[in-house]
């Protein structure tokens, strides 16, 4: 028998049976969808995390303190930049991360106060200290301030502060001392940094390492080390702990970007197994109906077989009708499982988290996801759905094929 | 005279649970090319059995069926369908058409299952439902046609991969006299026009009576065989 003929029967056997046809679809198109659904929200949010971890400079490690008492001194990063040779620069910074008043005359702005060594910062971080106004001066004085874009201009478009503006910062450094004032002279503004950097500089100032030291009394607590690749990430992270013998945490973007692959491909696949359920049960209702089809079309088949159909025509007959069902199943699912993404991403970028730690993000974050859609991913749920479609039909179209002839004309 | 079909010494038991029914005692006969043979027996005495196994649709247990000269018992399951497909026409009391179907793709199903082009399948169908006075009825649906008609589609199905031997289990059993009477004048003229071999199987001594030779059947055995009248 031909393929055609065989698919053209079993067309017309399903649609003799509408609503059973209907509803038997339905089980695969809900797997399908429940698959595509989601893999592409899990695809558009590795494409997110994955565009903002990128953001970081890959190349360049954090590294912070364990605990209250541990502090970097600037041996401690000369001591890195001679010993590990993966690394080009290390640079000691001064940050506390407690939001800090800034004044100018009758205005005032939130901010995060950085100490930096400027001409090593340029180095780390060549594409954040770029400046919109204004410049470093030679040689940079004690009372050198640098603004970032947010805190020069507020959202409205008002400016709190332009190049050669005296700015007063209060400064609270700690216990029942009082409040301190240092005054500052604006040198310069830095272009946008963009907001989602490890380091959101748009919303810093930035003052001289040495002044900072003199403010805070204490030696410095962060490094930032970049490195000569960013392979290297983690053998340096090591390394460097090895080095300095203190309680210390390596941030390293790389590795995170590696680490949050590796933990959104196990939950994938986890999500994906569980979708993965759905189209197995939608397997099983297809084996139940086809069951009940062959019982009801035991004389058919009788008759069939005696006009001289083999076993392998009937055998193929409902395979092919489990395979339309698959099919069509899998058609449908792909727009529908795309759509319900979109309607999961909707629906989660109405939930909004408020984080107000203005140093590693700042601001109101939305969970905006757009779903991707995978090729590899449509193809698998396609094939899956076919086969599982197949797979489950298969017991009771042999039911059906080996059908005795003689009794199942006999049948009423 | 060439003999077209040869049973020897058949013999089927039935199982029903412990107890054994036996339905052919050793049934030996020959079917000659172009005779309308006729199967006579009351109910239960084997008929279809009988017909069945000469059909390939079932095996015997003991003794050989030779269709066209090929023993059944050498052929596995598919050649048996292959046979039924190629040599062998079946016409049952109720009909046993494809509900679904139109009487034409009845018609044509044996051609598709014989992998019989969708052109070829059309032509070849729709002559045969001429040759049986259906012309008018190709598109209904069994339920669409009278009992008489529906045993003219069946009689067209069986027909239409040009069987050697048609096989009939009571063809007239399902149908008034007069109806009945149409489809055994249809046999007969098939019998003549084209010389198509038949074998009849019926309860109905004056049905029986119509066919060249008649077989008598009782309790799975044959007890005599007879020349009919030939005549209506
Ligand atoms: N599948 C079967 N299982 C058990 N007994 C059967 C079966 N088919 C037929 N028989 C028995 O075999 C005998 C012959 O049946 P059958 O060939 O149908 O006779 P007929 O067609 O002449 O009425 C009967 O006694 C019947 O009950
Ligand atoms: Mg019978």
């Amino acid at each position: 028998m031909r393929r055609k003929t065989v698919f053209s029967m079993a067309w017309a056997n399903l649609r003799q049976r509408r609503l059973r046809t209907t509803l038997t679809t339905l089980g695969v198109i809900i797997g399908i969808t429940a698959i595509l659904a989601v893999t592409s929200l899990g695809e558009g949010f590795r494409a997110m995390v994955t565009e903002q971890i990128e953001y970081f400079e890959l190349d360049v490690v954090m590294i912070m303190p364990v605990g209250r008492q541990t502090y970097f001194t600037r041996e401690d990063a000369e001591n890195i930049s001679q010993t590990i040779n993966e690394v080009a620069t290390a640079t000691p910074v001064m940050q506390k991360m407690m939001p800090t008043g800034l004044y100018r005359g009758e205005k005032n702005a939130t901010t995060f106060l950085l100490g930096v060594n400027f001409t090593e910062f340029k180095i780390v971080y060549p594409e954040r200290l770029v400046f919109g106004e204004g410049s470093l001066p030679q040689p940079i004085e004690n009372d050198t301030i640098v603004l970032g874009y947010s805190v020069a201009h507020s959202e409205t478009g008002e400016v709190f502060a332009g190049v050669g503006d005296e700015v007063t910062v209060a400064m609270y450094v700690g216990g029942s001392l009082p409040i301190r004032n240092y005054n500052f002279t604006v040198v310069g503004v830095l272009k946008e940094g963009g907001a989602g950097t490890l380091i959101s500089i748009d919303n810093m100032v930035l003052i001289p390492l040495s002044t900072a030291e003199e403010i805070y009394q204490t030696d410095y607590d962060m490094m930032l080390v970049k490195l000569v690749d960013q392979k290297y990430s983690e053998s340096v992270a090591d390394e460097i702990k090895d080095l300095l013998q203190k309680p210390l945490t390596a941030l390293a973007p790389s590795v995170m970007l590696q680490r949050t692959g590796n933990i959104l491909d196990m939950v994938e696949l986890f999500l994906v197994g569980i979708a993965g359920i759905a189209l197995l049960v939608a397997g099983v209702g297809i084996m139940n109906i086809m069951t009940v089809s062959v019982m009801e079309r035991t004389r058919e088949i009788g008759i069939l077989k005696a006009i001289g159909a083999k076993n392998r025509n009937i055998l193929s007959m409902f395979l092919a009708e489990a395979a339309l069902i698959g099919l069509t199943g899998g058609l449908l699912g792909i727009p529908s499982g795309y759509g319900l993404a979109h309607f999961l991403s909707y629906a989660l970028s109405t939930f909004r988290s408020q984080s107000s730690n203005g140093f590693m993000q700042g601001g109101e974050v939305a969970l905006n996801i757009t779903p991707i859609l995978s090729l590899s991913w449509v193809a698998g749920a396609f094939v899956f759905g076919l086969v599982v479609s197949l797979l489950f039909a298969l017991y009771p179209a042999r039911k059906a094929a080996k059908l005795n002839p003689v009794e199942a004309l006999r049948y009423e | 005279m060439t003999v077209i079909l040869e049973a020897k010494d058949i013999k089927k038991t039935y199982k029903m649970g412990d107890v054994l029914v036996p339905a052919l005692k050793g049934v030996t006969f020959k079917v000659e090319k172009g005779e309308i043979l006729t199967v006579f027996g009351s109910s239960g005495s084997g008929k279809s059995t009988l017909l069945h196994i000469l059909g390939a649709l079932d095996r015997t247990d003991e003794g050989k069926v030779f269709v066209g000269g090929i023993d059944l018992s050498t052929l596995n399951d598919s050649e048996l369908a292959d046979l039924r497909l190629r040599k062998v026409g079946f016409v049952f009391q109720f009909f046993n058409l494809l509900p679904r179907l139109t009487a034409l793709r009845n018609v044509e199903l044996p051609l598709t299952l014989a992998d019989v082009s969708d052109k070829e399948c059309r032509e070849k169908a729709s002559e045969v439902l001429k040759l049986v006075g259906l012309e008018g009825r190709m598109n209904h649906r069994p339920t669409e046609l009278s009992g008489g008609e529906q045993q003219r589609v069946a009689i067209a199905r069986s027909l239409v991969n040009d069987p050697s031997i048609i096989l009939a289990d009571e063809p007239t059993g399902n149908l008034d006299t007069k109806t009945g009477f149409e489809i055994v004048q249809l046999m007969k003229r098939l019998n003549e026009e084209k010389g198509q071999t038949f074998v009849v199987v019926t309860h109905d001594p004056a049905m029986a009576e119509t066919a060249d030779r008649i077989i008598y059947l009782k309790d799975g055995l044959i007890e005599g065989i007879k020349k009919g009248s030939g005549r209506l």
